[in-house]
């Protein structure tokens, strides 16, 4: 990239970390006028050091550890550090568990959706959308809490070897019912919005080369037109089991995520209810009753993929035969989102088009940082 | 189809609010919630599980009073509120269910040593 | 899954190991269902990469570096998704840890790249010739030695900043696991 050679009148304008919404991230952009010259993205006010974290614990106390890495999805973090550790240790997870883990992991991807629609429409202005779709979220909260015993954060109740709790009585019934109380959300966000046809169409747009260079992953990626996604590529759980489709749309715009977002809450809802019906009954963990996890029996490694809300979310795991991990890396999806493509997309934009582009990625500064 | 904004704001007049008046009325607490815990000493058999498997160290084995350590010789968890992530970890790993925890969730304090839960009540 | 894809499914690896083990002139390992695993020298990382990319692993999904204190060598491995093939490529190359320096592959995978070596230079020191842009990403005003190697103890230096041995609330940090 060629310097920008700064000229008189130029100014710098701070995004975030103190803007209602941005979370805990910053952006600098240099401005000519309306024009973004330059986005300089600063990360790391949430930096907790995970990874650092995971070699001095266990990995039955990782588990609760791997709910705190993004706040926004916590139970698909935890799917994905139990399906680590449950490949190292070789567990084999009993059917009922894998179910179970499914359906939690996709309502925990239609709320995690309900939370992008909101900070887009609170982007642009549009309260009522964010009003709406937080509000029909804590409905979905009251399941995670009727189910985990956590509002947010389950705890660990994904964790390696099942689940630690079978589902409660009548929780299918409460799921159900469930998709009953937020189709009114979910057709309310589906509606053609005249105002966010203006902020959103051809604003941001992302090409496919550009895409897969700078390493977009999930609805991005989608919306740009790959038709990828870690369910169907590289399949856990039982999801080669059930039927659901890609949504993928060729524009690459901000408008076209958002679409992308609205597609998948049907596909989730469509994967919970098949898993619902086609449940087993049985054991939901392997036979030790205890939370601990033999990691000392463990060695090798292992890359282990999930396809969470905002992409691929990956956690590559070395047992040495200790009681800990030796190494975890941890990848957010987020961090080639926030980083270089929010770069390459500000680059070049108007000043107004920020907001729009800012949460047309569907953000978490949470796993930037880690 | 097109987001109609009149149509909206007739519908919502008429809905029930979401939100519920807080000290009024109350949202139905689930059996699961995780929140304060409850210790029994009588049947705690000192085995510092608890203690081992607390990722924040929140629980501390400690002995009790003087007074009541001739019926209780051994050490006890204490637990420290400001510290518990509350993951009932330690309700899981507990041998004999001394330690669970209960759904009373109303934990702000000015104090701050309130929030520490001593092994034996008094 | 039917006995016939699963054997087609294999079909499909072991033709892309040899196709890749030929072109690598290396041996080219299956760790599991969809997972290859390929140890080269560090000065060819370059060229790896770049024959690894042609072969359809277009996808970086990360860099990561592990610290493997006892022999004295870092392990950077780099996670290379193929959307064609369905299939993840990790290339690992070892350098030494007291001279860690390895060739950008900022010419690759430009941005993205640089990116993910900025993270591995600030967490481990490690250098990566030809990256221009290796400033602090996410550690603030941090002079210190890199912190995730493993001869950085993080708890003694939580404890010396942060700790108060004499508090009865944090005394339990110190002690000394058995």
């Amino acid at each position: 990239m060629t310097e920008i050679e700064e000229k008189q009148g130029d100014f710098e304008m701070y995004f975030g970390p103190a803007h209602p919404g941005s979370g805990n991230f910053s952006v600098r952009v240099q401005l000519r006028g309306e024009r973004v010259m330059k986005a300089v993205v600063d990360p790391g006010y949430l930096h907790r050091g995970f990874e650092k974290l995971m070699e001095y614990r266990e990995p039955m106390q990782n588990s609760v550890l791997s709910d705190r890495i993004c706040v926004l999805e916590p139970l698909q973090w935890n799917l994905l550090h139990a399906e680590a550790v449950d490949t190292l240790m070789g567990y084999d997870i009993p059917e009922r568990a894998k179910y179970i883990r499914v359906i939690l992991a996709e309502l925990s991807r239609i709320q995690s959706h309900f939370i992008w629609y909101a900070v887009m429409s609170m982007g642009t202005g549009f309260t009522t959308g964010f009003n709406v779709a937080m509000g029909y979220r804590d409905y979905m909260l009251d399941v995670f809490d009727y189910i985990t015993g956590g509002r947010l954060y389950p705890a660990g109740y994904i964790c390696p070897g099942g689940v630690r709790k079978d589902l409660p009585e009548k929780a299918e019934k409460k799921i159900l019912t469930l998709f009953e109380k937020i189709d009114y959300m979910h057709k309310f966000a589906k509606k053609e919005n005249p105002a966010w046809l203006e902020r959103f169409k051809e604003v941001g747009v992302l090409t496919k080369e550009e895409a897969i260079k700078l390493g977009a992953t999930g609805p991005i990626l989608r919306a740009s037109g790959v038709a990828s996604d870690v369910r169907r590529d590289d399949p856990y759980e039982i999801y080669d089991e059930l039927e659901f489709e890609i949504p993928v749309l060729d524009e690459g715009d901000a408008y076209s995520r958002y679409l992308i977002a609205m597609q998948e809450i049907e596909e989730s809802k469509k994967i919970v209810k098949q898993a619902i019906d086609r449940m087993p009954k049985g054991e939901v963990k392997t036979p030790n009753m205890k939370p601990i996890v033999h990691f000392r029996k463990a060695k090798g490694e292992t890359y282990t993929r999930n396809e969470l809300s905002r992409g691929e979310g990956a956690i590559y795991m070395i047992a040495t035969g200790k009681k800990t991990p030796y190494r975890v890396k941890i990848r957010g999806p987020s961090f080639t989102h926030m980083i270089p493509i929010l770069k390459h997309l500000l680059t070049d934009s108007y000043y107004a088009d920020v907001p729009a582009i800012y949460w047309s990625l569907n953000q978490c500064p949470a796993d930037v940082d880690r | 189809m097109k987001l109609s904004v009149i149509s909206e704001i007739f519908k919502n007049l008429f809905k029930r609010p979401m939100t519920v008046l807080f000290p009024m009325e109350k949202v139905e607490i689930p059996e699961r919630e995780r929140a304060k815990h409850k210790f029994d000493i009588d049947n705690c058999i000192s085995c510092g599980s608890c203690a081992k498997i607390c990722l924040n160290k929140a629980i501390k084995m400690v002995e009790v009073k003087k007074e009541y350590k001739e019926k209780y010789p051994k050490t006890y968890p204490q637990i420290d509120l400001g510290k518990c992530c509350f993951c009932a970890l330690c309700q899981d790993i507990c041998p004999t269910g001394c330690l669970i925890l209960t759904e009373d969730f109303y934990l702000a304090t000015f104090d701050k040593d309130s929030i520490i839960i001593e092994p034996l009540k008094i | 899954m039917s006995v016939v894809e699963k054997e087609k499914n294999n079909y499909k690896e072991e033709k892309i190991v040899t196709a890749l083990s030929k072109k690598l002139n290396k041996k080219v390992n299956i760790q599991r269902k969809k997972r290859l695993w390929v140890s080269i020298e560090p000065k060819e990382i370059v060229d790896a990469c770049s024959i690894a990319y042609d072969m359809g692993f277009e996808h970086l999904s990360t860099i990561s570096v592990t610290d493997w204190i006892e022999k004295n060598n870092f392990e950077i491995a780099y996670h290379l998704w193929s959307y064609k093939e369905k299939m993840l490529l990790t290339i690992k190359a070892r350098i030494n840890r007291e001279n860690p320096t390895i060739s950008s592959v900022t010419s690759l995978w430009s941005k993205n790249a640089e990116l993910c070596e900025r993270e591995c230079h600030e967490f481990y020191g490690v250098i990566f010739k030809g990256n221009i842009n290796l400033t602090p990403l996410m550690l603030e005003d941090w002079d210190g030695p890199p912190p995730f190697r493993k001869d950085f103890d993080w708890r003694k230096y939580v404890q010396q900043e942060y700790y108060n041995e004499s508090n009865p609330r944090e005394d339990n940090y110190f002690e000394v696991k058995k």
